[in-house]
């Protein structure tokens, strides 16, 4: 799912370095007006460094940014027309929740009343009203989440920028928060960048995702296609829990047909075999399956295996597996009823399978017939 | 939150009241301690030579006498044999006029360039990592090494013993402490707060007295008494660089020294009259304090 219209914001090349180390190395990005876009990735990847040259918080080391056409890279960020919700928020807290909505409408020297109207209103949509005279010190998260919103709102930025909003709160609350985040978007249509380390939160609120890895761009696509075609091993290794089963494979061309060689096991590759070929097999291959794409019973055919530990989740089990030795996770409906110890045959469906080059960790193909 | 326990705590109301009875017995204890001192300059103030290092000590004195604050103020018409033998001829009107003018001038200085200092290292990194050090070593040599050389600079300038010659050595001198202990509250200040005020559109002053300052008063408050006391109570600088014209009342409290020894009375009752300003001060700010030492404890 591409922009379709002109992209309200442009990264080109950007890279950070702080010292020796590489922050942000050659980031590129494109967001079209009104969507909601996720920076997702671990802790250190580069992704709140990203948000923050964006706001103009630090200045990229190389390359460009661009705000309705507009280029903003060294531009200081008052005057950058960009909204940021901190973290833990960052409300003046020695001023009223009032004190905190007007805060940058009274620098922009609007009349009074202006102010008074402006803030009313959107203190009413984000059921602020009541607390409009209490101090921001003494606010419950959720207030503060939705002060923190609505004040970088009111000076209508061309772009709202979150660092991890949802971070430090109780899970409970964080889904509703999550949810009252997402309508809101839906409502105001305003264009959001939203950092996270929480997978679960991308994929439930962006329209596109965005995987950082060490400060690269992994793969930029809407969260099915994160899920479904993996671009790298680390998007696959990092999104879906359980993580994605990865075994190291070989490639082997025997009696007219092509192999994908796992131990004594092999699977035809006949129909992707110039893919595979064009991938340099030889320095290595790597075949992915998500664990509930895994196929477990009692019965034959498959790979016998054994059960070693099972989580009941609800409505389905994750199993640990011992397959040939190695440890391969595996989701089954409850029903299923499987007990550790039990011996199980597993079945890799070959329509499901991704496979990786080893070497430039990238996607050669998903579903190997 | 303690007292908060302290109720947890306490199921049956009269281990409540005892528990509540032992905290204020404490904190009566402990305010005793260190009020003993204050309490005896007070009463050595009003007493009469006799008393003054009469054994065993009486905390109330017998005879009572206003007459060691009457020869502060006029030394010229002794009364009594203590006043007779002393030396002091110029009455504690004008060193006090010259502390109340010097000391908080000098203190203003201080805090307020130390702030803005710290305000910039801790925020914009100006002057690199070592400035605050490099100002710190002022305070790194004993006070008297400075003496020889800022007098001779100063004899130049021509600015021994005015006010203003004074007033930049205090407020020199205490900058370390100004830097330093803003820098500190500033850093406490998260800088999140500060970049989503600079996001709404406010420039780095703007941010700086709308964001930065009011948060940080109470500490604000707290290294201004801090600078003042320092400034209220320096000796060395005071009697090297001040002759007649503006001596301060700790140089004049070391005039109160006869032929015969130290006269208790009058400098009591000058150390309870110069405590004055400094309690005023105390009183004044004391709002702002408590939240100046307990900065560390707001969240964030």
């Amino acid at each position: 799912m591409a922009p379709m219209t002109m992209p309200i914001l442009r990264l080109q090349n950007v890279k950070k370095v702080f010292n020796s180390f590489v922050a942000v190395d050659n980031v590129s990005l494109e967001v079209a007006e009104g969507e909601f876009v996720c920076l997702l990735g671990p802790s250190g990847c580069g992704k709140t460094t990203t948000l923050r040259m964006i706001a103009g918080l630090e200045t990229p080391t190389e390359g460009e940014i661009f705000l309705r056409e507009k280029r903003i890279t060294y531009l200081p960020p008052q005057q950058r027309g960009i909204g940021f919700v901190f973290q833990n928020y960052a409300l003046f807290w020695h001023m009223t929740v009032y004190d905190n909505l007007a805060f940058g409408l009274r620098l922009r020297r609007l009349p009074v009343a202006e102010i008074n109207k402006r803030v009313c209103e959107i203190a009413e949509r984000f059921e602020l009203m009541d607390l409009l005279k209490v101090r921001a010190v003494s606010l419950d998260l959720s207030a503060m989440q939705r002060v923190a919103i609505a004040r970088t709102l009111l000076t209508d930025p061309y772009l709202l920028l979150l660092d991890e909003p949802l971070n430090n709160i109780r899970p409970g609350l964080r889904e509703m928060m999550r949810a009252d985040l997402k309508r809101m978007q839906q409502e105001l249509r305003k264009t959001m960048i939203y950092v996270t380390h929480d997978q679960e939160e991308a994929l439930t609120l962006g329209d596109r995702i965005v995987v950082m890895n060490m400060g690269r761009i992994e793969q930029v696509a809407s969260p099915q296609e994160i899920y479904d075609l993996p671009a790298t091993l680390f998007v696959a290794g990092f999104i879906g829990r359980p993580p994605m089963n990865l075994f190291d494979v070989k490639y082997a061309v025997e009696g007219g047909h092509s192999w994908l060689v796992w131990r004594q096991y092999r699977w035809c590759v006949d129909k992707v075999r110039d893919r595979i070929e064009a991938a340099h097999p030889e320095n290595g291959l790597v075949l992915g399956v998500r664990p509930e794409e895994i196929k477990i019973s009692y019965k034959a055919p498959g790979i016998h295996a054994k059960v070693v530990l099972v989580q009941p989740l609800g409505r389905k089990d994750v199993l640990m597996l011992e397959l040939e030795g190695e440890a391969v996770h595996g989701v089954v409906p409850a029903e299923l009823c499987i007990n550790v110890g039990d011996m199980v045959f597993v079945e890799f469906p070959p329509e499901r399978m991704h496979l990786f080059s080893a070497t430039t960790k990238e996607a050669i193909v998903h579903g190997i017939s | 939150m303690k007292r908060k326990d302290i109720a947890v705590m306490a199921r049956s109301p009269v281990i409540s009241v005892a528990l509540r009875i032992l905290h204020r017995f404490t904190v009566l204890l402990v305010v005793g301690i260190f009020i003993i001192p204050a309490v005896w300059l007070l009463s050595i103030s009003f007493k009469p030579p006799t008393e003054w290092q009469v054994f065993p000590p009486n905390l109330i004195p017998r005879s009572p006498t206003l007459d060691n604050y009457i020869v502060l103020f006029k030394p010229e018409a002794p009364k009594g044999t203590a006043a007779a033998m002393l030396r002091v001829t110029e009455p504690v009107t004008k060193s006090f006029l010259n502390s109340i003018i010097v000391v908080p001038a000098a203190t203003a200085i201080s805090v307020t360039v130390g702030f803005l200092a710290a305000y910039a290292v801790a925020r914009f990194r100006i002057g690199g990592a070592f400035m605050p050090f490099f100002v710190l070593t002022t305070r790194m040599f004993p006070p008297v090494a400075f003496a020889v050389p800022l007098l001779v600079y100063y004899r130049w300038l021509r600015l021994i013993d005015t006010p203003i010659g004074l007033i930049l050595i205090y407020a020199g001198f205490t900058l370390a402490f100004s830097l330093w202990m803003t820098k500190g509250f500033i850093e406490g200040v998260p800088r999140h707060i500060e970049e989503a005020a600079i996001l709404d559109g406010a420039s780095p002053w703007r941010v700086l007295f709308t964001i930065t300052l009011p948060i940080v008063k109470g500490g604000l408050a707290a290294t201004m008494l801090f600078v003042f006391i320092l400034n209220w109570t320096e000796f060395l600088y005071a009697l090297i660089f001040t002759s007649t014209k503006t001596i301060t009342v700790p140089v004049q409290l070391s005039h109160y020294v006869g032929a015969v020894g130290r006269f208790y009375g009058p400098q009591a009752a000058l150390g309870v009259i110069a405590s004055i300003p400094v309690v005023i001060l105390g009183y004044m700010i004391q709002r702002y304090l408590v939240t100046g030492f307990t900065f560390g404890l707001i969240r964030r």
